[in-house]
């Protein structure tokens, strides 16, 4: 009787995971279809499959720059995680391993200040930009990326189970601080280090409030504020949106796919620390 | 100089960029923003700024619309917050109950979860759509009605949760699920031996259980909640009539359309204020539970 329920069980939890994918599905193939096609819904696999969409994306039309909102998307994005990544990690480290004076209270108002809203932040920040005169750069979502408290917290926690005789005897064999940062302390903590990186990444890739409130021209725009702004002016062009949908999904997906576990693992543990 | 003055200096270098980021995008902000929510300060008026006090906090009190579009955002959390925790709670005992292939279902419902709410959006406002759109196709196909999924006033916001839960029940499930697995088997084990059934152990056992995990699911999507923005933004620009549009949306509009930064300020100070207090109530109550 178990081993039936199991089996039911298993069947349905496979039809729940298919429902769940096929919208996913579904974009992909439409991405396929000839404009005339996508309206009609009745076979969800194009009779005419085609590149066009694709090829219309990746020229650079004046109203719709797909390729040049990719290349923000990523320019942004991988400096935000490069910057979050080194300054979190610094910081981590001059906190636990240097036990720079008063570095518990910082951490502590770190952690407290990270219980405040990001939605707070959006005005004040928007009038700040705007006497930097860095509205409409790149600037606006890359530098403020980097004060966000979540890397310093967790990479604190990690560096402080790093049994400290093993940096004790890298600094009598005469280690530098420099040293001991990126030869021992960095390389330990390389799985904490890349989970930051996996978030951080996905988080500013995916950062859709941000970008739409700093950023003015459509040169400037990141993919997912551009496709949207498109597509509600647009609204006719769906399989050319669907196309972009899919360009602008793809990266993560391929991220996801190589760092599934990570990811998975890390997802798991947040609700275990408490 | 000694060799610890030395590692201060050298852990004061090590902290400077970060800190420095922190003094200017995180505390700058935050007293900038309690300043300007007592100003009057409209960036098409410059000449106009001035200090008002709590004027612009009684202003929210008074703006019909903030009322609006606090009764959107708490209908929202009310459909929402339930709804994803009933769900991913059934989907995590599905999860834990599987014979095999767990890791593949697991990782096929946390993927919606990788989309872009930009994508998401406009990939659900096509199945939403009440003329070409898919899910009416279907509904005509098997002989049913044509629904107004985001047209109408009673339907957009039960719409916006749908596409919510697909969007983020993954990552719920997920942590429910990892907290499922560190429930030891001998206590069900031996519930079982004493003739405990399905309900009763649901009820005496894993959920009992679970309730540390669940307190943090409900109070973090409480918070996240609370904020909801991109998705009704995108489905329905807070149509119809509003009744979607929620308070970010409404502060938002505010500051950037309308540039009237002060006032967003000090509604964002009040959304602040309401989502702690909804935290800590949720806190307490569900710890004294515990107890």
């Amino acid at each position: 009787m178990n081993a039936v329920l199991k089996r039911v069980n298993t069947v349905f939890m496979s039809l729940v995971a298919c429902v769940f994918l096929s919208p996913i599905v579904l974009m992909i193939l439409t991405s396929f279809k000839p404009e005339a096609e996508v309206l009609n819904p009745s076979s969800p696999i194009p009779k005419h499959w085609t590149l066009s969409n694709y090829q219309y994306l990746l020229g650079w039309s004046e109203e719709a720059p797909f390729g040049r909102w990719l290349l923000n998307s990523f320019f942004i994005s991988t400096s935000v995680t490069l910057l979050v990544v080194l300054f979190s990690s610094m910081a981590a480290f001059a906190i636990t391993r240097l036990r720079v004076p008063g570095g518990n209270v910082v951490l502590g108002i770190i952690v407290a200040s990270m219980m405040v809203p990001g939605q707070l932040f959006l005005v004040p920040l928007y009038l700040m930009l705007s006497k930097l005169h860095w509205l409409d750069t790149p600037a606006a979502l890359i530098v403020p990326a980097t004060a966000g408290g979540f890397g310093v917290f967790m990479l604190s926690q990690f560096m402080r189970a790093i049994p400290e005789a093993i940096e004790e005897a890298a600094l009598i064999d005469g280690c530098s601080p420099v040293g001991l940062y990126l030869n021992v302390s960095l390389p330990l903590c390389a799985p904490a280090v890349a989970t930051l990186g996996i978030f951080t990444f996905v988080g500013s890739w995916n950062d859709f409030l941000g970008p739409l409130v700093f950023m003015d021209s459509v040169r400037s725009y990141t993919l997912p504020v551009g496709i949207a702004l498109y597509q509600s002016s647009y609204y006719t062009e769906y399989g050319l949106t669907l196309a972009t949908s899919v360009l602008a999904t793809t990266p993560l997906v391929l991220v996801f796919m190589a760092f599934q576990r990570q990811i998975v693992e890390s997802m798991s543990s947040t609700g275990l620390k408490d | 100089m000694t060799y610890t003055q030395k590692r201060s200096v050298a852990g004061v270098l090590f902290l400077a960029p970060y800190a420095l980021s922190f003094l200017a995008f995180i505390l700058l902000p935050i007293v900038v923003s309690l300043t300007l929510s007592v100003m009057q300060f409209d960036m098409t008026a410059p000449h106009s700024t001035r200090f008002v006090g709590v004027h612009n906090y009684q202003e929210a009190l008074n703006d019909d619309y903030f009322w609006q579009a606090l009764k959107a955002t708490f209908g929202y959390v009310i459909l929402m917050v339930p709804g994803l925790i009933v769900t991913a709670l059934g989907m995590a005992l599905g999860l834990h109950g599987m014979a095999r292939g767990r890791n593949t279902v697991r990782a096929l419902l946390f993927l919606p979860g990788m989309l872009n709410v930009a994508v998401t959006g406009i990939l659900w406002q096509w199945f939403y759509n009440g003329e070409f759109g898919l899910f009416n196709f279907i509904l005509k196909r098997i002989g049913l009605n044509a629904v107004p999924w985001l047209s109408d006033k009673g339907h957009a916001m039960p719409s916006i949760v749908i596409m919510s839960l697909w969007w983020t029940l993954g990552g719920t499930s997920i942590v429910l699920l990892a907290a499922l697995q560190q429930i030891p088997k001998q206590i069900f084990e031996a519930a079982v031996l004493d003739g405990a059934t399905g309900p009763a152990l649901l009820n005496k056992i894993t959920l009992p259980m679970l309730r540390p995990v669940l307190l943090f699911v409900v109070v973090t999507n409480t918070i996240a909640g609370f904020q909801v923005f991109g998705q009704p933004f995108l489905l329905t620009r807070g149509g119809p009539e509003l009744s979607t549009r929620g308070l970010v949306q409404y502060i938002y509009e505010t500051a950037f359309n309308n540039y009237r930064l002060g006032y967003g300020a000090a509604m964002s100070w009040l959304l602040f204020a309401i989502v702690a207090v909804f935290a800590l109530v949720q806190y307490r109550f569900l710890r004294r539970s515990t107890s």
